[in-house]
């Protein structure tokens, strides 16, 4: 145990020297794509596609990137750690596509 | 003898050799794995959303209300009336969330919730600031930031609590609202209450790392892994916001 305790505050992947600057870039490009995601809204407020509902999930999902890489540490960890819990989100990709199916078929059944 | 050589730098890289594969501590890694497993009960949740919304036709298109306009005391009756709010039709979120504390008759569709979204990204902000700060064990540092991570988590809540008051005085409930489809008012309050109680814990949790950052815990320790591991969780609620944010309000 006492070997455990040792090794566990030592081990930690280095952080990058200038990791204070990389997270104020981070916060200003999180804070442009939110504003773009505003005026976005606006300006397409009456289209109505599954084109411009993708415009908006991809929009979060680059700020997903952002939080998860930077300020979450991601970028920074082994590469084993990162695919362990990026590539169970798969599932959940299925999932949506799935849903989506069944919601059109819903749709179609009640309109 | 040669065997027994091989074990040894084995075990270097192996959990029984007390050191971990991943390269980050025992604590770190279960944090990871429990923020999977949030992440799919969240993604549960929003995919619930999607296929509740995806099966109801699309919001009417708006025409009368313009943002900034001046407009009357009783905004959904008058939607209502004129036909924008509908039992068969998704509302216009635009239409739905337009209030703004203090500010009476004027319609600022997505103000309030943009606000909300950038008090959430900016407590995540002075979260990763702290757990810098405990990487040079700069105790004062680290307090100074997780207070200011405390105050946005409480700002949030507050403004979170004050959306849902007014979202109930319009007559919003579980079990139906005067805006469209019964789901849709359900569905807003389990998902974004669901992402309030975990706003909630993630504040709690900075407030026991905070006293315990007064009190020195960690620079006895010699370390502020516990910092990192609750702005880990903190981290995760801003990220599950962004998409709450996209799916409740953009789309």
């Amino acid at each position: 145990m006492e070997h455990m305790d040792h090794t566990e505050h030592l081990e930690h992947t280095e952080t990058p020297a200038d990791m204070k600057s990389k997270i104020w870039n981070t916060f200003w490009i999180l804070l442009g794509l939110t504003i773009v995601d505003i005026a976005l809204y606006f300006a397409l407020l009456s289209t109505h596609s599954m084109l411009k509902n993708a415009l908006f999930i991809v929009l979060g999902v680059v700020k997903a990137w952002y939080i998860v890489g930077i300020f979450m540490h991601m970028k920074f960890e082994r590469k084993v750690l990162m695919y362990m819990i990026i590539l169970p989100m798969i599932f959940v990709v299925f999932f949506i596509a799935l849903m989506l199916i069944e919601g059109d078929f819903t749709f179609h059944l009640r309109w | 003898m040669a065997n027994t050589t091989n074990l040894s730098t084995d075990k270097k890289t192996a959990w029984g050799g007390g050191k971990s594969p991943f390269s980050v501590s025992y604590g770190k890694l279960m944090m990871w794995i429990f923020l999977l497993s949030d992440a799919f009960t969240f993604s549960s949740l929003l995919i619930a959303y999607g296929f509740i919304r995806y099966s109801f036709p699309s919001p009417i298109e708006n025409t009368i209300v313009k943002p900034l306009s001046h407009v009357a005391e009783n905004f959904t009756e008058a939607m209502n009336k004129a036909g924008l709010f509908v039992q068969d039709h998704w509302p216009a979120p635009e239409l739905v969330f337009n209030h703004f504390p203090f500010i009476h008759g004027i319609h600022l569709p997505l103000f309030f919730v943009s606000l909300m979204t950038f008090i959430l990204i900016f407590s995540s902000v002075t979260m990763v600031l702290a757990v810098e700060a405990g990487h040079r064990m700069q105790k004062k540092e680290v307090a100074n930031y997780m207070l200011l991570t405390i105050i946005g988590g409480a700002a949030f809540l507050g403004c979170q609590a004050w959306e849902w008051t007014t979202f109930i005085h319009e007559g919003a409930r579980l079990y139906g609202n005067p805006f469209g489809p019964r789901s849709f008012a359900a569905l807003f309050f389990i998902v974004t209450g669901f992402h309030g109680f975990h706003v909630f814990s993630g504040v709690v949790l900075n407030v026991i790392i905070y006293l315990n950052v007064l009190n020195g815990t960690y620079e006895k320790r010699g370390h502020y892994e516990m910092v990192e591991k609750v702005g880990l969780y903190w981290h995760f609620v801003d990220l599950v916001w962004v998409f709450v944010f996209t799916f409740f309000y953009l789309i």
